[in-house]
């Protein structure tokens, strides 16, 4: 029984990604012997170290990855949270810079409450993720197709916000978003909060299993009683939502907005973290806790990059390879192979429930 | 009554036709918007050719060398007077600019020359010296670490670059790296890119504090990846422009403020503000004058907390920020 158990361990994704995880962390701590240690600031009230670093800097693309875990277990994907990030911080910049007419100068909000800053674009990407929910569930659009549309119109939507200008802010409470912090750096807080909520939510309410009912058999599941468009509208409203959260931090940490860079690439990131955390692409299962851990490899990889010191020319090769890598750990025959040598005898083949 | 209205509209027609032939057509190809800097070179551009009363067409390419492409033709088939070009890549546009060439527009290459600039014609050039501000930032840092009375001490210098590959990247970074030479207490231990942006910068300059026992220095190939990295040298418990002498570029609006809160130490300029060469250069060709290949260098300052100390190898000397924080448009 013991022994099935562990088998089972060997054989799961998550495992593998966390193995990842630690082996990434172990090199980085041998190049950095100081590199797990704590330091306590006392101007800022918290505490600081590499391992905070890894959390904060995962902390946008562990936002999306959230939603977009229930994406992809519907089968489908969001292509448009990196640009719709670009969208939250627009409205929001703008929002707190309504003075700006040429160019752009630090200076003081005018529209208030502050809530409407934060506010506001959180509705407006939720609406925008309910505009790729109505495309993909209504009109039965393929979700990579339906979700292009924003990806590509996102960008533009943010420059005719702001104008095509960057401004920037020095409003003291919208900086705290991305660069204060209580014990621990805002960003951290803020993911703890979502994972928690979205855990909560997919595990103790049915919500979960409905989606992962969906992604298996959408008909099967809308023929036994579940409203499958309406479960993928959510998941797409919520999507858009912490796209938008996502985007909120990121143009804090910089005080600035930036509809060109902002989320560039980061539905990337976030698919990859979902895979990365063993939620297979082809939809069903789902797991939240893989997708956490998918983002911190990722973010772990690159801080390991910076601490070799590696030519900036080769940065991103160097990532693809170790990403390369950890996939290929977590593939189906090398996973079998694995439990077959830790175990040290045949066993039958059985794979996974829905392999 | 039909007729005299045809008549009307014949006139118009023909009189407007004078009135368009006596106003130049100025064609402005830009890359897109991807920074302050950006924003303030098109507004200064775009608003002095308006101004003069010339016909402006705008071309914004959203970083896309095709559209850039596009718009050089469609500039073409419009029959433009004269083409303004920035290039968002260095290469691949031998082909265009040749047809420019061939339809006889005069060419005025802004910012960034592309590699072919020596196989095509072009009436004029103009932009920054990368080379020559990242000279300036070595030395006015080497000059401010004299005068603080530290240049016997061994300083350690990280450097955030900017995007891999960019010209005004290699180009800052070979004038650093030049003029460090003359200066062996300045050491560079770190150097990695930010990719000219805030949010990029921060988590490189997080593992430079990490990873380095100190850090004296930090150039910034550009002021916004040096205020993004003083928001977490902040948080790391450090005082920016004391702890850390942080020397930036560009010399926005936004890094005035950052020297006058004391958290910046001083910014090499790299003005966006073309719109004087550009409407004197057009106005002088058509006044039949002629300009040879090189490219023109606009005057450039450098800007610090006090002022008085020398930034350049002919010995320029900077200018104090507040006193000029209330002039600049962006």
């Amino acid at each position: 029984m013991r022994k099935q158990h562990l088998d089972g361990i060997l054989k799961s994704k998550i495992f593998w990604a966390i193995i990842a995880e630690l082996a990434i962390l172990i090199v980085c701590g041998i190049l950095r012997p100081d590199f797990f240690r704590l330091k306590w600031i006392d101007q800022t009230g918290m505490w600081s170290g590499s391992l905070i670093d890894i959390i904060n800097y995962s902390s946008e693309i562990t936002i999306i990855a959230m939603g977009m875990s229930m994406v992809i277990a519907l089968g489908g994907t969001d292509l448009s949270v990196g640009s719709l990030m670009a969208v939250s911080g627009a409205i929001a910049l703008k929002l707190l810079r309504w003075d700006v007419v040429e160019f752009p100068t630090p200076g003081d909000f005018t529209v208030r409450p502050f809530a409407l800053v934060i506010l506001v674009p959180l509705v407006v990407c939720a609406l925008m993720g309910a505009f790729n929910g109505t495309l993909i569930s209504r009109f039965k659009m393929q979700p990579i197709i339906a979700t292009l549309v924003l990806m590509v119109a996102g960008r533009g939507i943010a420059q005719i916000t702001t104008n095509g200008k960057q401004f920037t802010t020095m409003f003291e409470p919208f900086r705290q978003i991305g660069l204060g912090g209580f014990i621990v750096p805002m960003p951290v807080i803020i993911t703890i909060v979502v994972v928690t909520v979205m855990a909560l939510f997919t595990r103790k309410t049915s919500f979960g299993m409905f989606v992962e009912s969906v992604g298996i058999n959408r008909n099967a599941s809308r023929v036994s009683g579940l409203r499958s468009n309406r479960i993928i509208m959510i998941v797409y409203i919520i999507t858009g939502f912490l796209a938008g959260i996502s985007g909120l931090i990121y143009s804090s940490r910089i005080s600035s907005c930036d509809s060109n860079n902002a989320g560039l690439n980061y539905e990337m990131d976030a698919i990859l973290a979902v895979v990365i955390g063993g939620t297979s692409m082809t939809g069903g299962k789902f797991s939240l806790a893989g997708t956490v851990v998918g983002s911190l490899v990722i973010r772990t990889i690159t801080t390991l990059v910076l601490f070799l010191g590696i030519n900036p020319d080769a940065i991103m090769a160097i990532k693809a390879g170790i990403i390369a890598v950890v996939i290929v750990l977590q593939s189906e025959p090398v996973r079998r192979k694995m439990s077959e040598l830790g175990k040290n005898r045949k066993q039958a083949i059985g794979g996974e429930a829905r392999a | 009554m039909k007729k005299l209205l045809t008549i009307v509209l014949a006139l118009m027609l023909v009189l407007g036709m004078t009135v368009n032939a006596s106003a130049l057509t100025v064609a402005f190809s830009q890359i897109g918007q991807e920074s302050d800097w950006r924003t303030a070179n098109t507004d200064d551009v775009c608003g002095a050719v308006e101004a003069e009363g010339w016909t402006l067409v705008y071309d914004d390419a959203q970083q896309k060398q095709e559209n850039q492409v596009k718009a050089l033709r469609n500039f073409i088939s419009q029959g433009v007077d004269y083409i303004l070009f920035t290039g968002v890549v260095s290469s691949g546009w031998d082909e265009v600019l040749k047809e420019v060439n061939e339809a006889e527009i005069p060419l005025i290459l802004l910012d960034r020359i592309p590699d072919c600039a020596d196989q095509i014609d072009y009436v004029a050039a103009f932009g920054g010296d990368f080379v020559e501000e990242g000279r300036r930032m070595a030395y006015w840092t080497a000059n401010y670490v004299e005068k603080l009375g530290r240049s016997a001490e061994e300083l350690n210098v990280v450097i955030l670059e900017g995007t891999t590959g960019s010209d005004a990247a290699i180009g800052r970074a070979k004038g650093i790296a030049e003029v460090l030479e003359d200066y062996p207490n300045l050491k560079v231990v770190a150097s990695q890119t930010g990719n000219f942006s805030r949010a990029e910068a921060q988590p490189v300059m997080e593992s430079f504090l990490k990873s380095l026992d100190k850090i004296d220095v930090l150039l910034a190939h550009n002021d916004d990846m040096a205020l993004g990295a003083i928001e977490i040298i902040k948080n790391a418990g450090l005082v920016p422009g004391k702890d850390i002498i942080i020397v930036g570029c560009d010399a926005p609006k936004t890094a005035f403020d950052a020297i006058l809160a004391g958290e910046m130490n001083a910014t090499i300029e790299c003005t966006p503000l073309y719109s004087r060469f550009v409407v004197q250069t057009i106005k002088e060709l058509e006044e039949g004058k002629e300009f040879d290949k090189t490219v023109i260098h606009p005057e450039e300052g450098c800007f610090d907390a006090e002022g008085g100390i020398v930034y350049s190898a002919d010995g320029r000397v900077s200018e104090k920020a507040a006193d000029v924080i209330a002039d600049r448009k962006y």
